[in-house]
């Protein structure tokens, strides 16, 4: 059986950028960081006070007053980006989209506010927990009021994998698609982690710079922890063009699979195979991407490592090869990480350009690959790699080009 | 030897304190020379030692090339001696 062809023909995104995928895709392209003051529940005793989490949201405003008690941030944000996707994909948002549309949604977490805010009312105020906890904190309340919002009636589940989580959930939409288990799509990613909680045992772990994240940079310290969610709509090409909708890209190579060595150690030849994976897939050779948005966390770990995996694939290549990560404009948003990188990804092959790679002034000898830089690079771009590596040594890595 | 330099000695006494105890190494393997692999500790073990340091300095230290690249005992006990008293002056 030939596997179908898989289209993105809408995506949407929230991010400390602002809300629609427009706001995320000029901050990034235009090097402009949303990073700012940490605002969480106080008091607050932790030692890092900046973060990129998406600010002035009120889930009321942009859900509802029926559905916002049963919306942790990190659905709410699922559901604004899912819209906004939607629309893009010009599918009516009231119409039921029945059985032969899924809705994945990857977080690493779900609902840590909901949690938080639980935990504060047993142990500090001595108090029940909203009567609604349960149904919010649950990860998959995300994916299941996807499911509900659009009448998704196909199959429904959170892809849980922390920072490969949206990803992983993107690639086993379009191979859903692909398998002929359905003919749409609903996938993305949603993470709501700038709580007081969070954050300190994200700074337990020493990963979280207390002042710039510095992809592939000698002097790199950490990353910054991000919030929102990125959210797409796959379909078989022939569906979508049976119904004249216009696809933004082919989602054309997933690749995915576990070091199985260390929990937060991560292998660079796992990483390399995966990357190589996603290329098989897609049916290209190395030479035909022209642009990766790394997953270039900034910690000293993960850049050199992914560095290390970007040269075993391309070889000589990697010296043409642009990479940068824009995790200093929009933060690590860890589940969501994937989606919301996808959706710079998508922006930067059909507008052939590749966003810039801030605060890296010094490279590491360590990481050699050739950066973007401090400004974006105009680029013919054929085809563009997003890569996803998560605790767990669980990668991931997907690949658009454009649409026929 | 002048205050200053008794000073850095017991900064340096207290940072393998807390290595022996965070590592679970006994005191007399720790020896400036000896390599981070033949102490056995790992990026997570380095972790949890930074954690305690944290708790017994009171500052911040993220995790910077300076970790890796030691090679040493004594390598990795300077690079912490130099993040708490960068962090105390910044205080």
């Amino acid at each position: 059986m030939t596997a179908r062809k898989v289209v993105i023909t809408g995506m949407g995104a929230v991010s400390a950028a602002g809300i629609g995928a427009a706001a995320l895709w000029r901050a990034a392209r235009d090097g402009k960081t949303a990073v700012g003051p940490l605002d969480v529940r106080q008091p607050f005793g932790g030692r890092i006070k900046i973060s990129a989490q998406v600010r002035d949201f009120d889930v009321e405003a942009h859900v509802g007053a029926e559905l916002a008690p049963f919306c942790d941030p990190f659905a709410a944000f699922a559901i604004v980006a899912a819209d906004e996707a939607l629309a893009q994909a010009g599918l009516d948002r009231n119409a039921r989209q029945g059985s032969r549309c899924a809705a994945l949604l990857g977080t690493g977490i779900g609902g840590m506010r909901t949690v938080e805010d639980g935990m504060y009312n047993v142990y500090v105020a001595n108090k029940r927990p909203d009567t609604l906890t349960v149904p919010r904190l649950i990860a998959s309340s995300g994916p299941a009021q996807l499911s509900m919002r659009y009448g998704a009636t196909g199959p429904c589940f959170a892809v849980s994998s922390a920072c490969a989580s949206s990803a992983q959930a993107i690639g086993l939409g379009m191979q859903m698609i692909r398998a002929g288990m359905v003919d749409r799509a609903i996938v993305g990613g949603a993470e709501a982690c700038a709580t007081n909680g969070a954050m300190r045992a994200w700074e337990s772990l020493r990963v979280l710079t207390p002042d710039f994240c510095r992809p592939f940079a000698k002097n790199r310290n950490g990353m910054i922890l991000g919030e929102g969610a990125g959210m797409f709509v796959l379909e078989a090409e022939e569906v979508a063009r049976a119904r004249g909708a216009k696809p933004l890209c082919t989602l054309a190579g997933y690749g995915t699979n576990a070091d199985a060595l260390d929990q937060v150690r991560p292998d660079a030849a796992s990483a390399a195979a995966c990357i190589a994976m996603a290329l098989a897939d897609a049916g290209l050779r190395p030479e035909d991407i022209d642009y990766v948005n790394a997953h270039g966390t900034a910690t000293v770990m993960n850049d050199s490592n992914e560095a290390e995996a970007l040269n075993r694939v391309f070889g000589a290549y990697v010296e043409k090869l642009l990479v940068s990560s824009t995790k200093p404009v929009h933060g690590h948003t860890l589940g969501a990480a994937g989606a919301i990188e996808l959706v710079v990804a998508i922006n930067a092959l059909r507008e052939n350009i590749a966003p810039p790679n801030l605060y890296c002034e010094t490279q590491d000898p360590a990481c050699a690959i050739k950066l973007v830089g401090d400004a974006a690079v105009a680029r013919k771009m054929r085809a563009v790699q997003s890569n996803s590596f998560a605790f767990g040594g669980i990668n991931a890595s997907l690949i658009v080009t454009p649409a026929a | 030897m002048t205050s200053a330099s008794n000073e850095q000695q017991k900064l340096i006494d207290d940072i393998i304190e807390v290595v022996a105890s965070e590592g679970m190494i006994p005191r007399e393997k720790l020896r400036g020379d000896a390599s981070i692999e033949s102490l056995g500790l790992k990026s997570i073990d380095i972790v949890m030692i930074l954690t305690a340091i944290e708790e017994k300095f009171d500052v911040y230290i993220p995790m910077d090339g300076s970790f890796q690249e030691a090679k040493d005992l004594q390598g990795l006990v300077e690079a912490i001696a130099a993040h708490i008293v960068k962090e105390k002056s910044a205080q």
